[in-house]
């Protein structure tokens, strides 16, 4: 069924709310479940609920209107304190949220799918009934989360009956906390042209709220520019008409100087609009790290650290997708179970800490928990049974190295996929992920007390500091992040180990690559001895890239060159010069990683 | 607004006349809907991107925006010839995308009535160009292939540009 909805604005409006509302209500509702004396919080929930409820009726949502309804019903007794708060509750309370999150994603696809809304509300009404403040416990204890945890799982087609089994509700919601999105009917309709949003998907960036001194600060750049430009319009004719051509050079000299000046301005302004504090994509975290641990049986505490850190939107989108596996990972994997913590001395309640921070240019998000740590043997072991090193290979490696054999496609330390880990992806596409991005990932281990995985990321993808090359008459640019040093060096200088061209560089040996060969480049120079090499590395690798010669440091803009020709070899994208014509940028990544991982 | 656009794309395609950027290649004539053509540009500095399929001339920068360029001779396995002072590349959206295209050269903008356009004929044509062949124009004086680039590149051309290597 398409929405039939007369005012598009109206309809917009009411999403752009209902997706705030709703991110923060994730929120909110995990930190009401730590303190669920909090009354403002609880009317806070309360109030949002109500708002969505009452927007939804009024453009004529009936499903929305129902799921809210009954859960603003449940809501309210709790705020009576008719009803005491406990994990049960709260898990039903999730699922109806993730259900009106389904509905609005259904909404904002244009497309309103018929979904099974009895079976959240089934699980809703018991705790409607008057005598539900005895079916519930008052404070959640924690051998009952136990209990909840470790209960089979109830078959989700059957809807929940009447309040009688207090024992049987808790099994059933966390069976239904797993499954976040609600199954739509039995298909009565055609399934397949679009899979159902993810509730998750809801914190999309489409819109961004800008503070209004910023954009006031951007409109006197502007105002700035303009006058720049109308100096140079002037400039333009006053040499055209022949007025006093002799002062013409150092008039356009200061012009350049003062646009230069206003365009740098500009150019931060415009970035730090589209900063977003990394809150955007770390506030969903306590209520996914909440559900994994329930249905881990874990006991986990949750530190976020520096959400106020901002970064670029570019960023902030790509980067919640591997966060989200590193954490699974760090619960599932990482963390122990509360009684083997007890046995090896520590406490019950595991920590995983979320961090966020600034770094010179870079971002550092780093997630860190105090398990067990990666043991490098059980990791050489499977990498050996699964085929992916061999013997030898393994037997020159160092810890480091072992560590990062975590990151090959197809690895996996659990014996078996759990539903956790093996939904979502592997590590392998968490580093590639990563690297789309141009950062880095470190792993650092302590094997009995934890890991930590940072990760060091771009402020920006737009603009980057960036080293132009010539290669046999075309223009390459080299993103400075990643160049160490560039030499000149005469060609005889080149020895050959193993068909391999290397560089003895001080006392260490550094393999070299001919980006002419490498990006296929008609030889034009045949006859100069002499050539530059540019050193890049990312993490420990080197590799030394032939070029013909340096032109010059610039900051560059990035621009994509389009889905046809997205992924080539070696090149991460594009970029405009002075003179219009476009360079093609190197991705130092792709051309260290693509020969050997 | 969806709606709108497409009520207005249907008229036009819906009414009995058609019109037609005509253009010539090795001294062929063909035809694509106006519609789909953005803008026709001369020809400018084509910066050449490594490891792509010989046809992809490289790209080029369209005030501010990276499009890659698409040299059609190569593509259908024409003579190569050298660029003079006609020959243009028509930028076009192909599945979402803007392309340019390297041409001999635009001749005019034609109307035609749906009802000129012929099936291609079977077999005659060769290859690569039969996949993209929407159909044949017959006028009096001339003959005229009707493109569909939407149908240019194959699935698995698709998957090499998006994949290479």
């Amino acid at each position: 069924m398409a929405i039939d909805c007369e005012d598009q604005e109206l309809l917009e409006g009411f999403l752009a709310e209902t997706t705030e509302l709703l991110e923060k209500l994730d929120d909110d509702l995990i930190a009401l479940e730590k303190s669920p004396e909090d009354a403002e919080l609880m009317n806070r929930i309360f109030r949002s609920i109500h708002t969505v409820k009452g927007a939804s009726s009024f453009l004529g949502f009936d499903m929305l209107v129902k799921v809210t309804h009954k859960t603003e019903d449940v809501l309210n007794r709790l705020r009576k304190g008719e009803l005491f708060l406990n994990p049960e509750i709260m898990d039903v309370i999730l699922e109806a949220v993730d259900l009106v999150k389904t509905l609005v994603a259904d909404i904002k696809g244009g497309d309103i799918v018929e979904r099974d809304l009895e079976g959240t509300i089934s699980k809703l009404i018991p705790f409607l009934s008057e005598n539900a403040t005895e079916a519930t416990v008052l404070a959640p204890s924690a051998a009952q989360k136990e209990k909840s945890a470790t209960a089979p799982p109830a078959p989700e087609s059957a809807a929940q009956p009447a309040p009688e089994a207090a024992p049987q509700e808790a099994g059933a919601p966390a069976a239904a906390a797993t499954a976040p999105v609600v199954q739509p009917k039995p298909q009565q309709v055609k399934e397949p042209q679009k899979p159902a949003p993810k509730g998750e998907d809801l914190a999309d960036n489409s819109t961004v709220r800008v503070d209004v001194k910023r954009l006031d600060d951007l409109m006197n750049q502007v105002g700035e520019l303009v006058l720049e430009r109308n100096r140079m319009i002037q400039l333009h004719s006053d040499y055209q008409t022949g007025l006093d051509p002799t002062g013409f050079g150092d008039d356009f000299g200061k012009l350049s100087k003062r646009l230069n000046f206003v365009t740098s301005e500009l150019q931060m302004q415009v970035l730090k609009m589209r900063m977003l504090p990394v809150e955007k994509v770390f506030k969903k975290f306590p209520r996914i790290v909440r559900n994994l641990a329930r249905d881990l049986g874990k006991e986990v505490d949750l530190v976020i650290i520096g959400e106020e850190t901002e970064l670029d939107r570019s960023v902030v989108d790509e980067i919640g997708d591997p966060l989200i596996h590193l954490i699974r990972n760090a619960l599932d994997h990482g963390l122990e179970t509360p009684d083997e913590r007890l046995a090896s001395g520590k406490d019950r309640t595991g920590t995983v800490v979320l961090s966020a921070a600034h770094e010179g240019n870079q971002i550092v998000i780093s997630i860190k928990d105090n398990g067990r740590g990666i043991d490098p043997e059980k990791i050489s072991k499977k990498a050996l049974e699964k085929g992916l090193v061999t013997e030898e290979a393994l037997a020159s490696m160092g810890n480091r190295e072992i560590l990062d054999l975590l990151f090959l496609p197809g690895f996996s330390t659990k014996e078996q996929t759990t539903d956790l880990s093996g939904r979502g992806v592997g590590m392998d596409v968490v580093r590639t992920n990563i690297r789309k991005l141009n950062g880095i990932i470190e792993i650092k281990n302590d094997v009995g007390h934890g890991t930590e995985f940072i990760l060091k990321l771009p402020l920006t993808l737009a603009i980057i500091q960036s080293l132009l090359v010539e290669v046999e008459k075309e223009v390459y640019s080299i993103p400075l992040a990643s160049v160490i040093e560039t030499m000149r060096v005469s060609k005889s200088e080149f020895h050959m180990i193993g068909g391999q061209e290397v560089l003895k560089l001080r006392d260490s040996v550094l393999p070299l690559l001919r980006l002419q060969q490498t990006f296929s480049c008609q030889e034009v120079y045949t006859d100069r001895d002499t050539c530059y090499v540019v050193i890049v590395g990312v993490a420990e690798k080197r590799i030394g890239l032939i070029v013909t010669r340096l032109l010059g440091q610039q900051e560059v803009a990035i621009k994509s060159l389009g889905k046809f020709l997205a992924n080539l070899p070696g090149i991460g994208g594009s970029t405009i010069m002075g003179d219009g014509r476009v360079a093609l940028i190197v991705d130092p990544i792709g051309l260290i990683g693509g020969g050997a991982a | 607004m969806e709606t709108a656009l497409t009520k207005v794309k249907s008229e036009e395609y819906g009414g009995e006349l058609i019109q037609l950027v005509s253009f010539n290649l090795e001294k062929e004539e063909y035809g694509i809907n106006v519609l789909m053509v953005r803008e026709i540009i001369r020809m400018l500095n084509i910066t050449r991107v490594p490891n792509t399929p010989h046809y992809v001339e490289g790209v080029i920068n369209l005030r501010g925006k990276v499009i890659p360029i698409i040299n059609l001779r190569k593509k259908f396995d024409l003579m190569d010839s050298e660029y003079d002072k006609r020959t243009r590349i028509m930028v076009m959206e192909v599945v979402g995308e803007l392309m340019g295209f390297i041409v001999d050269e635009v001749s005019e903008v034609i109307r035609i009535s749906e009802k000129e356009i012929q099936p291609p004929p079977p077999a005659v044509s060769s290859g690569i160009e039969q996949e993209c062949m929407a159909g044949v124009i017959n006028q009096a004086d001339r003959l005229l292939v009707l493109l569909d680039l939407e149908r240019m590149f194959s699935a698995d051309e698709r998957r090499l540009f998006s994949n290479v290597g």
